[in-house]
């Protein structure tokens, strides 16, 4: 249960030549998550939370620093060696959803398993499972097109689980829904932590949505600025983090 | 300032509208050059075997009219999509509707005109450069043809502005019924996938229906005649875009529920985008089976009217060569081909007549060409009938009998006995009486070669030492003498005006399937970029996503082709009454076809890939 799912060690991500006026995303992060942790990441724009999570989800490449998921540095691969780790140890939710709108729901969810080439046989079931944890066994057949955007978000979560990857990358997955459907988002998701061991990594903007995390780390100007934990209800963990995000509104106060 | 605006945001879609442009500019291109040929009523009559000809361009015109009217109009509302969103973006600043409706109409028209004169001056140079091409190749003089056909100027200048003014007024009619939110969200609507199963049903039968009755109408061209062309037209057509619009997605779709096919690897993927491009490609792909048949017809069509000069010439003639009185360096340059078989005859000739000695035709019969009851057609034999009398004559007379049976087609035609001496009696005569015939003695070769189409450039030197011979014979001109060569000469001169005209519009439709093809795939490539991006993200590696190119664009490709040659091949029956075998050498057209398509093929992809794939995965 305390194993390590995610380790990042000191990363810095520099933007520009080194002749040129260089600009530091990320300033010697460090943090690390154990398997079956739900972790938000907050922090005012330009913060450095997008890169972050770029660097982590091996989209982008870290100037320097090491990025370890379960067990494996990325910082060290090759492209190619990177595609096939996204898409067997990693699952995304974005904001905008990023369904393939000219697939069906059932095969927007079945891509990530016939892409690592699992048989056909056990694609269905697996399918069938994890729409059943996020309630949407009905619309498997409707195209992406036609569903309502909690809807959406939910196949979005599907696909990332299908597959049952080592760390699920959310970034601001409530960011497009209302706030009924975020919040029973939201709760799916705590669901999947907590009865399916799911590891969670949360990036967002919105205070009610990060209050469902464990853990929240607070990034500002390309570093870890505050780290804080869930020690009581929910409703106290929101208090908490209004706090905090108040100290950054006005850091003379802090 | 309005108008400043939407000059300046033009010059931001520069390369949109370089596709745009382009594409308007090969259509207009194609159809003046289509109509240089249809208008020039002198050219046509003067040089084709088709009787009606004429009638055969006027259906022409209309079949490309209807395309290039879907086709611009498919194109102008590229136009639309393109600009929608900022015309948007306009209004909600507080531009008035009447304002951004006049806007779209001028910017539509003006985006016409500009194609209009290139496409005219593009298509003036492409009639001039690519018939003085074949020309050349083709050895044929096309006096009449004119690059600069005024009447066809005037035609499709006249045709282009109408068109263009009518996708002016469409477009500005589309703008000004959208509301400003419709217009800002553009962007982002989605393709719906309609299939209902009746209809889809419906659809296959009718254009099964429809093109079955198009192709009994070419194959019994001959009996229907001017009637079997029009109702081709009819049917194939609406047949065409029907099996695109029905047949095509019903496939995909039967294609996507097999689910051991569907859920490896990425083909759902691959499917799923050929599903979807199915239904706004329908048209494009009927657009493009129906140019492709309507190329690689003409220019199978002409290659086999090529082709048929070398059969028809072969048909009357089993000798290739015919050397009276050889000299050494005709000898040496018979020598020069691949002679599959020679015989040699003695004759005399003095100032009345010519005499064969009969015991040289006997021992070593010439073959000559009969028809047999049966048989496909003509066939080379040796001359069955023996002569027994002492004398012949070709023509009776002088109390000499007749020559029998083909001994006297051997002797006129074979021999071509009759041009060579002018006005001299032709005999044949046994040893002896030849003995008695006071007269200089000589000696003729008849040759066959392996192939007499690889060795023109010889016969053709052959042909005129003999003529030159024959003039000194006849003293007078010879315009043509028998044999072979001669015929072969012949019938390219009737041949080539038609074959000139079937590989001049065989490149003009193939040039605008290209460009009809191209414009569609890369205008609508800008919506993909946002999958293979997405892909990229959830870990699709890029030799997989290529691959998934590779494979949606060749199934694109490969259905109008599939449906174009089909209709071509048979299409090809409706000569079959004027050529003798429409179907030799067409691996020839097929080839070049395949090849061309398949560079374009690749071209396409590369392109594509640069537009949608991301930079760094």
């Amino acid at each position: 249960m305390n194993q390590s799912v995610l380790d990042v060690h000191q990363l810095n991500k520099i933007y520009g030549k080194k002749s040129e006026k260089q600009f530091h995303a990320l300033n010697g992060v460090s943090f690390a998550m154990t398997e079956g942790e739900f972790v938000g990441v907050m922090g005012p724009s330009g913060a450095g939370k997008t890169t972050l999570l770029n660097v982590i989800s091996t989209l982008d490449t870290a100037t320097n620093g090491s990025v370890k998921i379960a067990g494996t540095d990325i910082t060290t691969m090759k492209q190619g060696q990177l595609a096939d780790f996204r898409s067997s140890q990693l699952g995304f939710i974005f904001q905008d959803f990023n369904l393939l709108e000219n697939l069906t729901v059932y095969e927007n969810i079945a891509l990530p398993l016939s892409l690592q080439g699992v048989s056909v046989r056990k694609i269905k079931p697996a399918v069938e499972s994890v729409v059943a944890k996020l309630g949407i066994e009905s619309i498997l057949n409707k195209y992406p097109v036609t569903i309502s955007g909690g809807q959406k978000q939910r196949v979005a979560a599907a696909r990332a689980l299908v597959h049952e990857p080592a760390l699920i990358l959310a970034d601001e997955p409530t960011g497009a829904l209302d706030s009924k459907n975020a919040r029973s988002l939201m709760e799916t998701m705590v669901h999947l932590n907590e009865n399916h061991t799911t590891s969670i990594m949360l990036v967002t903007h919105d205070p009610l949505s990060a209050s469902y995390c464990e853990r929240i780390l607070f990034i500002q100007d390309g570093k870890l600025y505050k780290e804080i934990h869930r020690n009581g209800t929910r409703g106290e963990f929101h208090q908490d983090i209004l706090d905090v995000l108040a100290q950054f509104a006005s850091p003379d106060l802090g | 300032m309005l108008l400043k605006l939407s000059l300046s945001s033009m010059r931001k879609l520069a390369k949109d509208y370089m596709v745009l442009l382009f594409g308007l500019t090969i259509s207009i291109a194609i159809f003046y050059m289509f109509e240089t040929l249809a208008q020039n009523k002198a050219f046509l009559e003067a040089n084709s075997l088709i009787s009606s000809i004429i009638f055969v361009f006027h259906v022409g015109t209309f079949i490309l009219g209807i395309i290039t009217v879907f086709y611009i109009f498919y194109a102008t509302s590229f136009l639309l999509s393109l600009r929608q969103k900022e015309l948007g973006m306009y209004m909600t600043l507080g531009a008035k509707k009447h304002k951004i409706t006049q806007l779209m109409f001028m910017e539509t028209f003006f985006v016409g005109l500009t194609a209009l004169i290139i496409g005219i001056v593009v298509g003036v140079g492409l009639s001039y450069g690519i018939a003085e091409l074949l020309m050349w190749q083709l050895d044929f003089q096309g006096g009449g043809f004119q690059p600069l056909y005024p009447s066809s100027l005037v035609t499709t200048i006249l045709f282009y502005i109408a068109l263009f003014f009518l996708t002016s007024i469409v477009n500005a009619w589309r703008i000004g019924r959208k509301s400003v939110l419709d217009l800002l969200h553009s962007g982002q609507q989605q393709d719906q996938v309609k299939t209902s199963g009746l209809r889809t049903f419906l659809g296959v039968v009718l254009s099964v229906i429809l093109i079955a009755v198009g192709y009994y109408a070419m194959v019994n061209i001959a009996e229907l005649m001017e009637f079997g062309i029009i109702l081709a037209t009819v049917t194939i057509i609406p047949g065409t875009y029907l099996i695109f619009i029905s047949l095509l997605p019903y496939l995909v779709k039967k294609l996507k529920q097999n689910r051991n096919l569907n859920e490896k690897g990425i083909n759902s993927f691959t499917l799923g985008q050929l599903r979807f491009r199915m239904l706004n490609l329908m048209m494009v792909l009927g657009t493009v089976a129906m140019l492709i048949a309507l190329g690689l017809g003409a220019m199978t069509a002409g290659t086999s009217f090529y082709h048929n000069i070398g059969i028809q010439s072969s048909m009357f003639h089993a000798n290739d060569v015919i050397l009276y009185e050889p000299n050494n360096s005709e000898k040496e340059m018979l020598a020069s081909m691949e002679v599959t078989k020679q015989q040699e005859y003695r004759y005399k000739v003095t100032s009345e007549g010519v005499y064969f000695l009969k015991t040289d035709l006997e021992s070593d019969p010439p073959e000559v060409m009969t028809f047999e009851e049966g048989s496909e057609g003509f066939s080379p034999t040796t001359p069955n009938a023996t002569l027994s009398e002492e004398e012949y004559t070709l023509y009776g007379g002088e109390g000499m009998p007749e020559l029998p049976g083909n001994w006297w087609t051997a002797i006129s035609t074979e021999l071509g006995a009759g041009t060579m001496f002018g006005n001299r009696s032709l005999f044949v005569y046994g040893a002896s009486n030849y003995q008695e015939v006071n007269g200089e003695e000589h000696q003729v070769i008849l040759a066959q070669v392996d192939d007499f189409t690889a060795h023109l450039t010889q016969l053709e030197l052959l042909n005129a030492s003999q003529k030159t011979l024959a003039e000194k014979y006849t003293g007078n001109q010879v315009e043509q003498l028998g044999g072979k060569y001669s015929n072969y000469v012949a019938l390219k001169g009737f041949a080539s005006g038609t074959i000139f005209m079937g590989i001049f519009l065989g490149i003009a439709f193939l040039m605008m399937m290209a460009s009809v093809l191209m414009f569609k795939l890369l205008s609508s490539a800008g919506a993909d970029v946002d999958r293979y991006s997405m892909l990229r993200k959830i870990g699709v590696r890029k030799t997989l996503l290529v691959k998934s190119i590779y494979r949606e664009l060749f199934l694109l490709f490969l259905f109008p082709a599939i449906v174009g040659i089909v209709h071509v091949v048979i299409g090809m029956q409706m000569f079959s009454f004027i050529i003798i075998e429409p179907y030799t050498k067409i691996w020839i057209p097929l080839t070049l076809f395949f090849v061309i398509y398949g560079i374009y093929y690749f071209i396409t992809v590369q392109m594509y890939k640069r537009i949608v794939l991301p930079k760094q995965v």
